[in-house]
Formats: structure tokens, sequence, C-alpha cells
């Protein structure tokens, strides 16, 4: 699927503008469109543990402050600590017994594979639960923090008793600047007025901070003390921690492992999902999963003549129909309109309004198009791609089979399709057909950039057939759909003449 | 699922993030919290070159956007793990920040990520709810610029704005500079002198200072041996003399303890004592050891030079010490202030889609005089 070191040779573009590999696309089957990671709506489905695949539900997750109970990261070098444990001889305080006999007793310590950092180095006790029970620093200033928090929440729920009674008479949308905004309005409004008086002097108002002249000087033994550089923390080290950001090694302290996400895509002009994973976290499958690769016909480069500036080359292609049904395919020219159309029983093409698809799709699970919310409307991305060879085009259309997992192991048989133009196809088998066409670089010297690579441009249009069945449509739809596509064939070959 | 009494107050509440997106380190978290979640470079990388962009960096608001989008993405799913759709979202931003990035930024915002409200909030006015306080001189110090802005009750006094690119940068590029003769070039990178300048070097006294271009200095402290895939040694001089830069007035006679005076001066006669005695250092840069006792020093010495001396009357300043390390200050004003309920300080996702503008100070429409103005 993935092509070797990912280069991205043959690239399609996506309704939203974007350029990609279709490895990295998806295909909505309800608007009939190609959606990528740019275009579609993220969301969280499930979190859990990389370490103990701990997958909590949503509420507790947050009580958990989206950190795994269990695990912990190495604060030197951040990767994950594993717990041991070890015996220790504990002498029993029981003294009424006349023998006290030492007992072993197991303990539990963190310690670090990679890095040799230990809980033990750092001054933690040993703790007789493996897990739980290991504490997390407190920050010292959140009782200051909280009382601040609580003054500023009444000072705003007084605010907005105030709004409550002057609703009728604001007009204004943004009043985002007012009060503590920096509008001259604002600044006007106060000047010549009394010094705020402390009107609002509840019980509960925390203790202002005091200013102080005293600072702390720095310390004189700096000039002479020399440093060991390996005791001192490095700036990452620091920022794991932001409460403390801590200076020496032997202050750090095991931080708790974050929890990692697994995420559904959802088509934003739809509303459907393109993309859910497993609950699970253990299983890497998919309950959803449209990914354009099982929907469009993938096309590949199969071998390509060396390229002349003004000379046609012989470029082969190979197309794979992936979907259980026939497809027709035409090479058309990049500047086709790209609306899907359908062919009504009289043989008459018409367009497909994309409003109409969605309206026959609408599935019983999704809201009604009036609660819906509004779509928000994303400029597309420009496609900053130069096409520097024109590419000559076949007059004939081919047909791909549908995919058959059988066939692959069958003989080769020789059921060639006789319609075949024989000049365009050169090989095929099974749901697979190379083609050849014609390069022609563009002799145009001026724009030419010196070593860019040689990119054509052609629009494919494949056969679909909608299997989602709707009110209107009992049968399936057959539609002709259309992407657009890049393929980067290479440097060109210096004439030696 | 309530386990503690604590946890109700979380439960309760709609999750607000507060995001402090600097030049050089990203500091996110929830709003309530006492802390940033985590503070990470503000850099991505380009999904189609591949190479480590500083958000910064961008050349036209196109490019901003993608980067924007790519770096909001890895915040939302890596760092703060939520969805964005229809959530509170907090901002912090300096009001010097260029009208371009604010604007792309709430773009990306609503149209890509579709957050539900969005809150922007000025550092230097909300870091005024980490001490309770009304009246603060703030001085932020960090990666590109310093920048200051006098609050008075609860009012930023904006004419007496000051912003000098007096900051880390400024102070790596004279390190790199030093420490030319023993790092190549590929060598020294941005992280390693950062690291160098963060574990080894501080702010000398002013006594020192004066003495450093002399001909008979003091001592230079000890040099200190570093490790990375070879071994070299720091001399002392580089050591002290790092943060100079900060300290040496230009050519317009600017240095940062002159951006407090000037500004002071710049206030009402009335507003200039209780500012002097109300200073608030924030930023990464601060937290150099022996920075602030240094500009104690300087600020002292200034007022009786031939510069102030006759301009300002001021005889002591105080300094303030928020509840926080000073690189995150700016973000805990945020998170204090976004735990707050106030939806009218928000733009909703309704306005902004309508409007297609976020509200601006320089703008003349957001600073209307308004028929039905509602004071307290």
């Amino acid at each position: 699927m993935a092509y070797l070191f990912q280069i991205d040779c043959v690239r399609y573009a996506c309704s939203c503008g974007s350029l990609k590999s279709i490895a990295k696309i998806y295909f909505c089957r309800h608007c009939l469109s190609i959606r990528c990671g740019y275009c579609v709506c993220h969301e969280v489905d499930s979190y859990y543990c990389s370490n103990c695949l701990e997958n909590p539900p949503a509420s507790e997750v947050r009580l958990k402050k989206y950190k795994c109970s269990n695990c912990f990261d190495c604060p030197c070098c951040f990767e994950t600590l594993s717990i041991r444990s070890g015996q220790v001889l504990v002498k029993s305080l029981h003294t009424t017994q006349e023998e006290s006999k030492p007992v072993t007793k197991k303990i539990y310590y963190l310690s670090c594979t990679l890095c040799r950092w230990s809980s033990r180095d750092a001054g933690i006790p040993d703790q007789t639960v493996a897990t739980g029970s290991w504490r997390e620093q407190e920050s010292p200033n959140t009782y200051r923090i909280t009382a601040l928090i609580n003054f500023y929440k009444i000072l705003g729920s007084i605010e907005k008793q105030q709004k409550e009674r002057k609703k009728f008479q604001s007009k204004r949308i943004f009043l985002q600047f007012e009060k503590f905004g920096i509008t001259s309005t604002m600044a006007r409004k106060r000047v010549g007025q009394l010094p705020l008086l402390q009107s609002n002097t509840q019980s509960d108002q925390p203790q202002p901070s005091e200013a102080s002249e005293e600072i702390e000087e720095l310390s004189q033994d700096i000039f002479t003390k020399s440093i060991d550089i390996t005791k001192i923390t490095t700036l990452d080290q620091r920022l794991q921690h932001p409460e403390l950001q801590v200076e020496n090694i032997n202050e750090l302290r095991p931080q708790r492992k974050q929890f990692i996400v697994k995420r559904s895509q959802r088509c934003r002009f739809c509303e459907h999902t393109v993309s859910k994973p497993d609950y699970c976290p253990t299983s890497t499958k998919f309950k959803i999963q449209l990914a354009a690769f099982y929907h469009v016909p993938e096309l590949r480069i199969v071998a390509c003549e060396p390229l002349r500036l003004g000379y046609s080359s012989e470029l082969l292609l190979k197309f794979c129909n992936p979907t259980q049904h026939q497809t027709q395919i035409i090479l058309l020219s990049m500047d086709t309109p790209m609306m899907p159309t359908t062919t009504t029983l009289q043989g008459i093409k018409e367009e497909i309004n994309r409003e109409n698809v969605q309206m026959g799709c609408d599935s019983p699970n999704l809201l009604p198009s009036a609660v819906r919310q509004a779509i928000v409307v994303e400029e597309g991305r420009q496609v900053n791609i130069v096409i520097n060879a024109e590419v000559i085009l076949p007059s004939s259309s081919f047909i791909l089979p549908p995919r058959d997992d059988a066939a692959e192991y069958d003989d080769p048989s020789d059921s060639q399709n006789s319609q075949d133009d024989p000049k365009l196809v050169v090989w095929r088998k099974g749901n697979k057909a190379i083609i050849r066409l014609d390069v022609i670089p563009y002799v145009d010297k001026d724009k030419m950039v010196k070593d860019e690579p040689i990119v054509v441009g052609l629009a494919m249009q494949y056969g679909y057939i909608n299997t989602i069945a709707t009110l209107e449509h009992k049968a399936p739809q057959k539609l002709d759909l259309k992407v657009k596509l890049f393929l980067t064939l290479g440097n060109l070959v210096h004439n030696i003449l | 699922m309530l386990r503690s009494y604590e946890g109700t107050r979380y439960i309760s509440d709609k999750q607000v993030i507060v995001l402090d997106i600097g030049s050089a380190y990203t500091k996110y978290g929830y709003a309530g919290e006492t802390a940033p979640r985590g503070i990470i470079n503000t850099e991505i990388k380009c999904p189609e070159s591949r190479e480590l962009r500083k958000i910064y960096s961008y050349k036209d608001e196109d490019d901003l956007y993608q980067l924007l989008v790519e770096f909001l993405h890895m915040i939302f799913f890596k760092c703060v793990v939520i969805s964005p759709k229809d959530i509170k979202i907090v901002i912090l931003e300096s009001p010097l920040i260029p009208s371009k990035f604010r604007n792309t930024l709430a773009k990306v915002l609503f149209r890509h990520f579709e957050v539900g409200s969005l809150m922007v909030l000025p550092i230097h006015l909300v870091t005024i709810s980490t001490l309770g306080v009304d009246t603060l001189l703030v001085l932020d110090v960090g990666y590109q610029e310093a920048t200051l802005i006098p609050v008075f009750e609860g009012v930023p006094i904006l004419k007496a704005w000051q912003a000098l690119p007096l900051a880390s940068k400024a102070v790596h590029e004279s390190i790199t500079r030093e420490m030319k003769t023993i790092l190549s070039e590929t060598e020294s990178t941005e992280k390693l002198i950062e690291n160098i300048k963060v574990r080894t070097c501080f702010v000398t006294t002013m006594e020192r200072s004066l003495k450093l271009e002399t001909d008979n200095p003091f001592k230079p402290p000890p040099d200190v041996k570093y490790y990375t895939t070879r071994t070299f040694e720091i001399p002392g001089s580089v050591r002290e003399k790092a943060f100079e830069v900060l300290w040496q007035r230009d050519n317009d006679n600017l240095s940062v303890p002159t951006m407090i005076l000037d500004s002071i001066i710049k206030c009402p006669v009335d507003t200039r004592t209780q500012l002097a005695e109300n200073i608030l250092l924030i930023g990464g840069t601060v937290m150099a050891k022996g920075f602030a006792s240094r500009l104690k020093t300087e600020l002292l010495y200034l007022l009786n030079s031939e510069l102030y001396k006759e301009k300002l009357k001021i005889k002591t300043f105080k300094f303030h010490t928020a509840p926080s390390k000073p690189n995150y200050t700016a973000w805990l004003g945020g998170a204090i202030f976004g735990s707050v309920d106030l939806p009218s300080r928000c733009i909703t996702k309704e306005n902004y889609l309508e409007l297609n503008r976020v509200p601006d100070w320089v703008n003349l429409i957001d600073n209307r005089k308004d028929e039905a103005s509602n004071t307290i």
C-alpha cells in the first residue's frame, strides 16, 4: 500500500486541494468525494496508556488528568520506567516474642533501563506495593492559586449579574475589551474618577501579593565554585515538570505517563465517519475505514523511458481496480469539470449535485439537516505544482474487471478482452492492466527550472457503483467519478549530442 | 464517577484550553490548574519538506496557516488530548503581536478546528490576576524581544509601552559569537547554545561587569567541562559575559533597565511611585541567575545618573513574586482568568463566521465610544 521509502510518485488531488498518495486519502461514500486528513474533522475516540494499554472511559480519564496512574516516565531520558522488585530483611517490631526473626519483605522501586536512573538514587523511598502508592509532587502554590481562582470567579459572577440587569441596553457584540480591556474608551472612562474603591471586599478575597525590595542576590561562590555539568539538569528535563523546574539532577522526580488517543475522522460535509478505530487499544483494526485504497482505482508507474526535452517518451502505467464491480476508465485532460456524472436509463448523461447525493444518503442515525450545525467552510488549498510535460491522452477507454481474490491463485487464463485497443493496453491480468502513454516534456526552456523533476497531470474518470441503499434509488446507482492525478516521472536526461 | 470533592469542579465545567504561543516555547494546559501541562518548542515538522520549522519563521499568511494547522493539530491530539471541536480556548498574546499572526491564528482555530469560542487575552494585563493586585509594571523578557506595559488599577497604560529586541535570542547570539573558536558552525545549534546558557551562564554583578572590559578584570569564574558528542570546555569569561548584551546601552542609550525607567516617565506623575513599587518580571530569560538583582542595581544606578536624575524622583523599586515560575506566569494568568465564566468576553464561532474578524485594539471599530456604555 505504502510505497518503498514513501516516495509519493503518484499523487491524487483531494477535494480540498491537497496532493497525497492513495494510502493517505479517504473516500467518503456518502458525498462521493475524496477526503484527506486535512479536510476531515478529527475527534478523540478513546484514551489509552501506551505502556500498560489501560483504557479507562472518558469521564475517568479527565479525573486522572489524562495521565496513567501506573506508568511513569523517566525524568532524565523520558523513557518509560520499569518497576523493579527486591527483597529486604525487616526486623519484627513485636518485641514481646522472644526471638524476633527477621522477615523478608518485598519492596518495589522504579528504574530506567535506558539511562539507569532509579528512584533509589533520587532518594525516593521504596514502596511495599507495586502500583498506586507512588506519590505525586504537590505544587507549593496550589492553595494560593485556588484562592485566586475562586476570587476571580466571584468577580465574574458579579459582572454577569450586572450584565443581566443591563441586558437590554447592550448592543455590542464584542465586549471583550471592556473593563479588562485595553481600548482607549476604557481608559477615558476611568479618567478623573476616584481610585477604585474596594467595595467588593468579600471575606474570601485573597491577600494581594506584597512587593518587596529584597531580592535574591547572586551568591558569591558562583565566581569561585567549579560546576559539574553532569549534576545540572538540561532544559528539556526542567520543562518536563514545569511546576518545579529543578536545577539539580537528584531532585528530578518521575512523571506519570500521558495517555495517548485513538482518533476517529468524520467528513465535514456530510458528517459521516470515514475512519473509526476499534475501541480496544490492543486492536489495530478499524470499525469503519473508508480508505480511498478500497474504492478508487490505484495507479502505479511501471516504467518510463528516459525523458528528453521535446521528444516523446513511452510511459507505462498500471491500473488496479480494488472494488467488486467492473469499472471503465477514461483518461481525460486536467481541465475537465470534476463533477460526478451518471448515465440515466435513456442514456443521457447528467451531472449529480452534491446536495442531491447527500439528501439521498441520509442514514437514520444522523441528525436531520435542520438540527445539524452549519458547515464551516474552510478555504481550499492551492495546488502549487508545476506541470512541465504533456501527456498524449488515448482516445479510447478501457475496462478493469472486478477484484477476485481467488483469481490470484488461478493459472493465468487467456481471457483477454478482445475489445481492448492493443495500442493502449499492453498487459492484463485479473483486475489489473498496464497501459502505454506518450509523454513529451515541454520545450519551453525559460520556464524550466534546472533539475526540477518532470510532472505530468491527468484526470481519471472511473465507474463507481453506489451501493448504499437509499430511499430514492433502490437499485445501486452507477456513477462516473473523476479524480486528478499528478505523476512525478523523474528528471530530464540531458542530450549529449 | 465522582471520586473526590475536587473532582466535581473539573467534571461540571467544560474544559478550557489555555495556550500561550511564544516565539520560542508554547505553554499549554487547562484553565483552573496551577501549572501548564507542558512547555514545548514552538516548531513543527513541515509535512512536505520534512524539516523542522519554527512557527514564527513563516513566509506569508498561507504558509503560516499551514504551519499553524500542523502545530495546533499536534497540540490538540498529542499534548492536551482533546477534540477541538466546540471547545473554549484562551489564547495569550502580546498586544504588540503582528495582526497577520493573530488573524491567521483565529482563522485556523475557527475555520479548521471549529472551536466553540475564543478568548484572546493580553499577556501583561492578565498577569495581574496571578498576584491579586491592580497596579503592576510587567516586564516580559522572552525569546524574541523584551516588552513592557504598565497596568494601573486594571487599565493598561498603552502609551508607555516599551519593546526592545533584548532577550534570549540576543543572548544566544552573543554566546555563539564567544564560542566560535570552540564550536564549529554545525555544532553550535540553538539547542546546544540554549543549554549552555541555562546550565552554566549567569548574570554577573554590575561591579564586576564594569571591570570586565578594563585591563584588570576580576578573576573569571571557573571553566566548565561540557559533554556532547565530544568534550569541550566553556571558558569562565563566556559564562559571565553571556547576558551582558542586555545591559549594554545601545546608540540610543536603551537597555533593559532603561525600558522600565522610560516607561515610568511616560506614565502620569501620580502613578509613578506605585508602578515602581509594583514590578513583576516574567518570561524565561528573567529566570537566569542574578537577573533580578542586577536589574535592581542597574535601576538604582541609573536613577542617580545624569539622564534620569532630574526627571524621576523615585527612591525605591519593589518586585513581586508570582506563585509560579516566571516562564509560565503569563500562562497562569490566563488559566486563572480562563476559569472564570465570562461569555461576553469571548468571540463565539457564530460571531466570527458572521463578521470574519477578531476585535483588535488598534482597530477603530473596536474603539468606538459606546452610546450604551456600560460603566459600573
